[in-house]
């Protein structure tokens, strides 16, 4: 369809854009990693689990693509997530509440 | 166009859908994986918040420089998956893009199975494996073996099965049986694949990071 330097243009265009991501996934494991050997004790834990999130939200919304998914698929992936919160959700409110 | 008609496949009558379609499904499959793994560390949560001096030992017990390697292996294969999904799906052709994008995306995959064997050998050898002889003494860090055993070999099953489907499509491609411009079969592939990366993120600083700084 397109001359050799589009080639060239499209690739480049890509390997642009997910280095940026993957650089981005690599500087947020190298803080988790740094931060595991602070104590601070819960923030330390905590701070584990949201860089986790954090690593996760990029992966979904750009690399699985969900940030330019139409909203069926979008729908889909919250359904997920939905049922994962209301899980940890019923189930921690007992855990954490006894006394 | 000529690409289309050899993708298409019963039951429609256009691509287009046949490609929503098959998203949809995967997103679908991929909810219910979220909940089996959130089952499984939801466990993990609850025996922690339980015993949380035992995680803290067990989790120190772990080789971080396996589990961070791995980590970063595993998020560099996202890339390579992500690159070979986005080239394909890319007006411009870009087959060998990604045929090499596929094949690196494989070989990462193995990688890490690699080095999550020594990683297990090294354990045994710790004596980490729940039961008799077991390494640390706090009845407490079993539980946590017993996840770690449990959820890492899943994890390692599914990863294994990435493979097998990443290379089952960098075979077909490369022999040219299918073509690579808008493949429905490496879109979800490559959405499985994803998935079974943010597993792992999540297992990092759940199994590597505890006790740390105590």
């Amino acid at each position: 369809m397109s001359a050799p330097p589009g080639h060239a243009t499209g690739a480049g265009r890509l390997w642009r854009k997910n280095l940026v991501i993957w650089a981005a996934l690599l500087a947020l494991l190298l803080l988790s990693l740094g931060i595991a050997y602070v104590p601070m004790g819960r923030i330390t834990v905590a701070a584990g689990i949201v860089i986790a999130v954090m690593k996760s939200a990029l992966v979904l919304l750009l690399f699985m693509e969900l940030a330019k998914s139409g909203s069926l698929i979008r729908l889909a992936a919250i359904a997920g997530l939905v049922f994962l919160i209301a899980m940890f959700g019923l189930a921690l409110t007992d855990v954490l509440t006894r006394t | 166009m000529s690409d289309e008609s050899a993708l298409l496949r019963e039951p429609w009558f256009d691509f287009g859908r046949q490609r929503e379609a098959g998203k949809f499904g995967i997103w679908v499959f991929l909810g219910s994986e979220m909940l089996f793994f959130g089952a499984l560390l939801l466990t993990y949560t609850v025996c922690r918040i339980e015993h949380p001096d035992a995680f803290a030992a067990a989790g120190r017990a772990t080789n971080i420089w396996y589990g961070t390697i791995n980590t970063a292996v595993l998020l560099t294969s996202s890339l390579t998956m992500a690159m070979a999904s986005q080239a394909a799906a890319s007006p411009a052709r870009l087959r060998r893009l990604v045929l090499a994008c596929l094949l690196a995306t494989a070989l990462l995959g193995l990688a890490f199975v690699v080095i999550k064997g020594f990683e297990y050998k090294e354990d045994i050898d710790k004596h980490l494996v729940p039961g008799a002889g077991f390494a640390l003494p706090q009845p407490g860090a079993q539980l946590f073996y017993g996840l770690y055993w449990l959820v890492t070999g899943v994890h390692a099953v599914h990863l294994s099965i990435g493979i097998v489907l990443v290379g089952r499509l960098f075979w077909e491609f490369y022999r040219r049986e299918l073509p690579t411009q808008a493949n429905p079969e490496l879109e979800i592939t490559a959405l499985y694949w994803h998935l079974v990366d943010i597993v792992w993120i999540f297992l990092y600083p759940l199994i590597y990071l505890p006790g740390r700084s105590s």
